[in-house]
């Protein structure tokens, strides 16, 4: 079996790890963001009662 | 019964609205045309290569021409606020969809009509070797692009980005429905013997008109009614 | 009590998929002809199915949106098509890399890929319909009517690759083939155990995605409570 049969293996698995990986990132990173606005927003509405 | 008079009313009416102002018959046809010329200068086909992708170029210049016109199918009612007045009217949902749908095929194959001639003028085809084949292709085709088009319209009608969001949802739903479609036109093209695989792309296109017309009646009353 | 169910998903599904990593690299034999390449395998098919539950789930909320009205089924449905989307990016793009090995491409207008490529355009432009509306309830309606129409033409290209020929491989679980064997008993498990994992991973990530719909509700319903008290 030659390398690059081997290089492909690893970037197709890193691909799949990756790809899930970066979702994830996506996912904590709104999840953040509507953190955020959530706080601010309860904040908001508690000053002007 | 009721249903079918309705729309029959609603497809008379568009049609009448748009033979007297003309607009989008004008632009598309005169869209549809250009887009002819440029392929011409794209690829400067030799015979063999028309053989080899003349459906499908045809077709890539009707799926433009549908777009235009299944764009204003809706479109031409948001001015006055028609569309309220549409869907508050008797007409049913199923009803007001179905004569739209007619109408936008109408228009669509008019336009097919004129182009194919054109096509054959400057690509130097003999299309018409079997014109009842050709015409029942492009009849079905259109059927799925004015059904499936008209429909989608209805979705994004609201919307600020109506131009570009309908081709980009109408055409990956179409590609089942247009495949088929540029097969049969290709081997109509060339005007040798059938193949075996003909039907199978006839089924093809066939099923997708009865499933897509089947489903966007039923679905009509759903988002057209708020 | 939805954070520790995420909590405990999370804590079966990592040390799973860490470990099908290692049985995947060490422990499962080559295969004869293609060599180590072939273990993408084990992430291209497990992904396809998980992609494909997926769009399933968001094709059922649909139907469930538009005979309950309840935005529930909404939410469900746009978080399994975006899970579903990130799984068939994964099937896609290892499927890529497998046929540069191979097939000597990266692409070829094969019908399942094409059909794949197809699938992902189709509710990537639900997404899109979806970011383009405002009203909730008027999204929710049209989305959840889009989707099943995507299903729609989804399912008929499926058929149409069936009746006509394909150079992908064919199917080689035994469930498929009727229960000849076609290959080894350790590699077929080994699909169906990373199928699990990943199963698992797009339940973590469909439930934190379902939790985050509700939050932009909330968010929204707040705001118009803060404008309301202007």
């Amino acid at each position: 079996m030659d390398e690059r049969n081997i290089t492909y293996m690893f970037y197709g698995l890193a691909v799949a790890w990756g790809l899930l990986a970066v979702y994830a990132v996506l996912l904590g990173l709104r999840e953040r963001d509507l953190t955020k606005q959530l706080d601010t927003l309860k904040r908001m509405v508690e000053e002007k009662k | 019964m009721t249903t079918l008079r309705h729309a029959a009313a609603i497809a008379v009416k568009d049609l009448r609205s748009e033979f007297r102002t003309k607009e989008s018959i004008n632009s598309t046809l005169s869209f549809s045309v250009v887009i002819l010329l440029l392929f011409a200068f794209a690829f400067d086909p030799t015979p063999d290569m028309i053989a080899e992708f003349g459906g499908g170029l045809l077709w890539i210049v009707f799926v433009f021409a549908g777009a235009l016109i299944v764009n204003r199918a809706f479109a031409r009612e948001l001015p006055n606020d028609c569309i309220d007045v549409l869907v508050s009217s008797p007409a049913s949902g199923a009803s007001l969809f179905l004569g739209k749908a007619v109408a936008a095929f109408v228009l669509l194959f008019g336009i097919e009509c004129i182009c194919l001639p054109v096509f054959g003028i400057l690509y130097n085809v003999t299309w018409w070797r079997s014109l009842s084949g050709m015409m029942g292709v492009l009849a079905l085709g259109t059927w799925a692009m004015a059904c499936v088009g008209v429909f989608i319209s209805a979705l994004t009608v609201n919307l600020r980005l109506r131009e570009v969001m309908l081709p980009m949802l109408v055409y990956p739903v179409l590609i089942p429905a247009i495949l088929p479609a540029m097969m049969l036109t290709n081997t109509l093209l060339t005007g040798q013997p059938l193949p075996s695989d003909f039907g199978v792309w006839l089924r093809l296109l066939v099923g997708f008109n009865i499933m897509f017309t089947t489903l966007s009646v039923y679905l009509a009353e759903t988002i057209l009614v708020r | 009590m939805r954070t520790k169910v995420i909590l405990a998903l999370g804590a079966v599904a990592l040390p799973l998929l860490l470990r099908n990593l290692y049985a995947i690299m060490f422990l499962v034999p080559d295969e004869m002809e293609q060599g180590p390449i072939y273990r993408i395998f084990y992430y291209h098919l497990p992904a396809f199915f998980t992609a494909a539950l997926c769009y399933l789930t968001a094709l059922v909320s649909s139907i469930l949106y538009l005979l309950k009205k309840d935005q529930k089924y909404d939410a469900i449905a746009v978080s399994a098509t975006e899970t579903g989307l990130a799984f068939a990016a994964v099937n896609l793009i290892t499927g890529m890399i497998w046929g540069r090995i191979s097939w000597g491409i990266w692409w070829a207008w094969d019908p399942r890929l094409t059909w794949a490529l197809i699938c992902w355009l189709v509710y990537f432009g639900y997404l899109m319909l979806r970011s383009a509306i405002d009203d909730p309830t008027e999204r929710a309606k049209n989305s959840a009517v889009l989707s099943v129409f995507a299903s729609a033409s989804v399912a008929i290209t499926w058929k149409a690759i069936e009746w006509w020929r394909t150079q992908h491989p064919g199917p080689v679980l035994s469930i498929r083939t009727g229960g000849v064997q076609k290959i080894d008993p350790i590699m077929e498990n080994m699909i169906y155990v990373n199928t699990v994992a990943l199963l698992f991973l797009a339940a973590i990530f469909i439930l934190v995605r379902l939790r985050q719909e509700e939050v932009q509700r909330e968010i929204d319903a707040l705001r118009r409570y803060a404008h309301a008290m202007n």
